[in-house]
């Protein structure tokens, strides 16, 4: 493993690490909708195809539900298939795949066939594409046994775990925040891996502690800059694994802090944030100064008009908000 | 229907209260645990909770004055319910002159927040509080809505270590440690103060401070609290020592144990049986069709004890004179615990009769016996006791003879322990006994046969059939 880094964008991290391991292992293939010829919608698969050939990476019809079956199939042969579903809105069409195949057969099996597949898929809102092309459905698979669900918020982050679920051999919906694939960061050289089921502490606290996952990291570090102005210390942590949770650092810092706030960007309700809340509560209870507060999407179809579709989507005000009110 | 609510009797001499004011009013609907009013008593002023539900309706107030314990001073009425009408003859009261009219009844309008029993308050809050050991609700929140939160009790706990008034001469000798100094910094102690507090340590630890933080908001604490000069709990509701006639029962249960401590040579005995087939005896005869009436331990252990008593006589005798007696029928007391004492209904002829017999039997002398309704004839004349304080979670003890017999044994309880089984653990339900003889009649070595004999049948219930 080296220790050279580069500073690149979460994009060329994720191409990067497709790259690497595809070279590393040639049964690594990957599929989805425009992944080969355009690169990807993105442009996150960008060279691929010109470098591993048809045979490696191949474009499929729009049949998302086909797409992931494929990968089942290919990863239950003995192949290391990686699709990609261009947005997670439309894994709704797969999840029969992805949730009663992928995640069932190791177990119906008896462990006789594993599933070694990731589904990468784009989530979030912000790109103005309107209530079918914005969700973040992380919970829809979080609530399944027998998959991981992983969410990067780095390049670092994005190459290192992406590398570990392609050798991981349990199904990985890998989920990337379509409005990061911009964001800079340094990128590992060479064979960079992170565990999966690793929490990252991004900013040591000592008032309250703001557990954030993927998109919400952002306006997270932007607030807790605002907050240590008015001299308000707040610790920010990224689960980066939402399934398995790495749930004892959470709890630690629930303990230490004693106000705990929780944003994902999926849906507030039944989401992330209440399970992360929940757990905390469970662990915590006697530590914690204040109910833990949660901040997700607002819980309505994502408008079309930017205007409004803004104000669905939490913000770095809303949190510095929250902090001072649990803190008042 | 109205329930009375009465002039408590908050301390053990307190007959008088006086009540300082109503926290809720007439008409007011209250539940149980909401504090109703505040009552002065020769010791202190105390809330007192409701422990009915429903619309209040006063009847004595501040200004009735010293009211004795056990007075009606409101009810608690049904939802809808007209107001008791009261009147002078339903009030024990040395006061008499009461309002005849009936009571107005005014619908209240909602709780009062001041009143509500829990106050808001962080689990932190709370917790830190315990580890202080300071009382969480006598901080002041400052939180939302007056929330108490970890900071107001830290607060408050700093304020009761201020209020000591710690300041001495300087001492300069003692060393902190870095986290010793962080914690008496957050709290305002000075060297001064920790070497008073701390007397005898020149090197001083965080433990050592919070040792003494706790100690001090401990004194603090109890000087403030309403409840620090309550009256210890006492045994009896007693002013001054009572003195009562022993009953009869007692009477003769003194004598006859007195007689055997001072006639007798008693020496206890004591051994762990393994009743795990005994117990599995009963529950096969407990779930038998055939079987209508399943034996009782009781029943059991004193079938089994007559036949080895049958084996070992000499257990079965009584010294009378100069001469040992040995009895020709086994008959077993058991000893009963009723209302008024001890007393030890006999079962005769035990080792002749079935175990049917002896469950039919038992269960109506037993149950005669408890109720105090045994006769004379059947509470004498046995030749062995069985005492059984299992019930009791006694495992071993030491039972004392009833003359003129020769031996007693006690039975204990019944235990699942862990307990070694062809050199493995295992989960077995174990049970002590404990056998006190008469040392003039029997040596130790024969009285251990005898009690391995009935460990030995309690063990093997097969052995019975032989």
């Amino acid at each position: 493993m080296s220790t050279l880094e580069r500073i690149g964008t979460i994009r060329e991290a994720i191409n990067e690490a497709l790259h690497e391991e595809m070279q590393r292992d040639p049964t690594v293939i990957l599929m989805g909708e425009d992944v080969g010829l355009a690169g990807g919608v993105f442009k996150v698969t960008d060279g691929l195809l010109k470098a591993f050939g048809p045979e490696r990476v191949f474009d499929t019809p729009i049949a998302e539900a086909g797409i992931v079956g494929l990968a089942v199939g290919a990863a239950m042969t003995g192949l290391r298939p990686i699709a990609e579903i261009m947005f997670c809105d439309f894994t709704t069409l797969a999840s029969d795949q992805i949730v009663n195949q992928a995640a069932k057969l190791p177990y119906m099996t008896a462990g006789q066939t594993k599933v070694p597949m990731v589904v990468r898929t784009a989530m979030g809102a912000g790109r103005r594409a309107a209530a079918q092309h914005s969700q973040s459905l992380q919970a829809w698979y979080c609530h399944i046994p027998g998959l991981k669900v992983v969410m990067p918020s780095t390049p670092a982050d994005a190459k290192g775990l992406l590398i570990s679920a392609i050798r991981d051999d349990s199904p990985v919906v890998f989920m990337e925040d379509k409005m990061m694939y911009n964001q800079k960061g340094p990128i590992p050289n060479g064979d960079y891996t992170i565990p999966l089921g690793k929490v990252r502490v991004h900013r040591e606290g000592r008032h309250a502690v703001v557990i954030c996952t993927s998109s919400m990291l952002y306006p997270t570090l932007e607030a807790a800059e605002t907050l240590s102005k008015a001299g308000i210390e707040v610790m920010v942590i990224d689960p980066r694994t939402l399934s398995p949770l790495d749930t004892e650092p959470l709890i630690q810092a629930a303990k230490e802090m004693g106000h705990v706030l929780i944003v994902d960007e999926g849906y507030r309700s039944f989401g992330v944030t209440a399970e992360i809340a929940a757990r905390i509560q469970e662990d915590a209870f006697d530590y914690l100064d204040e109910p833990v507060r949660r901040l997700g999407a607002l819980d309505v179809p994502v408008p079309f008009a930017p205007s409004l579709e803004d104000l669905t989507i939490p913000n770095a005000a809303q949190i510095v908000e929250l902090v001072k009110e649990m803190l008042a | 229907m109205a329930h009375e609510i009465v002039m408590p009797q908050l301390s053990l001499s307190m007959d008088k209260g006086q009540i300082v004011n109503w926290l809720k009013q007439t008409g007011d609907k209250i539940h149980t645990g909401d504090i109703l009013l505040e009552v002065e008593s020769d010791k202190a002023t105390v809330e007192v909770e409701s422990v009915e539900s429903g619309i209040l309706q006063i009847v004595m107030g501040p200004a009735d004055g010293e009211i004795p314990v056990g007075s009606v001073i409101a009810y608690a009425l049904a939802e809808a319910e007209a107001p008791v009408v009261v009147s002078s003859t339903v009030l024990p009261s040395t006061k008499t002159v009461v309002d005849s009219e009936p009571v107005q009844i005014t619908p209240s309008s909602g709780g009062n927040s001041q009143q509500l029993r829990r106050l808001p308050s962080s689990p932190a809050a709370r917790r830190k509080a315990a580890e202080l050991q300071i009382d969480w609700q006598q901080a002041t929140g400052t939180g939302r809505d007056g929330r108490i939160k970890e900071r107001d009790v830290l607060r408050f706990a700093q304020e009761l270590v201020e209020s000591a008034s710690l300041k001495i001469a300087s001492s300069d000798s003692i060393q902190l440690t870095p986290v010793a100094k962080r914690i008496a910094d957050n709290f305002g102690l000075d060297n001064a103060s920790l070497a008073k507090l701390i007397p005898g340590k020149t090197k001083i630890e965080g433990d050592d401070v919070e040792a003494a933080i706790r100690k001090l908001v401990g004194e603090r604490q109890a000087l403030s609290s309403p409840l620090a000069s309550l009256a210890p709990i006492r045994p009896a509701a007693l002013a001054a020592p009572r003195h009562e006639a022993m009953g009869a029962v007692r009477k003769r249960i003194a004598e006859r144990m007195m007689q055997s401590a001072r006639t007798y040579a008693p020496v206890t005995l004591t051994t762990e049986i393994d009743a795990s087939e005994l117990v599995c005896l009963r529950e096969a005869l407990k779930s038998d069709p055939h079987v209508t009436a399943a034996p009782s331990y009781n029943v059991l252990i004193t079938k089994m004890v007559a036949k080895a008593l049958c084996e070992y006589p000499v257990l079965n005798a009584s010294l009378e004179g100069g001469e040992v007696v040995y009895w020709p029928t086994v008959n077993i007391g058991l000893a009963v615990d009723t209302q008024r004492g001890l007393v030890v209904p006999v079962v005769r002829d035990v080792a002749v009769k079935s175990v049917n017999e002896l469950t039919r039997e038992m269960e109506d002398l037993l149950s005669r016996a408890a109720q105090g309704e045994a006769t004379g004839d059947e509470l004498t004349g046995g030749t062995f006791t069985i005492t059984n304080l299992g019930v009791q979670d006694i495992d071993a003890f030491t039972p004392i003879i009833n003359p003129p017999e020769c031996a007693v044994l006690g039975v204990g309880r019944l235990r699942k322990r862990m307990a070694v089984v062809n050199d493995q653990p295992a989960v077995r339900t174990m049970l002590v006994l404990s056998l006190t003889f008469d040392h003039r009649l029997v040596d130790g070595a024969p009285a251990a046969r005898f009690l391995q004999r009935v460990k030995e049948l309690l063990e093997k219930p097969y052995l019975w059939s032989l």
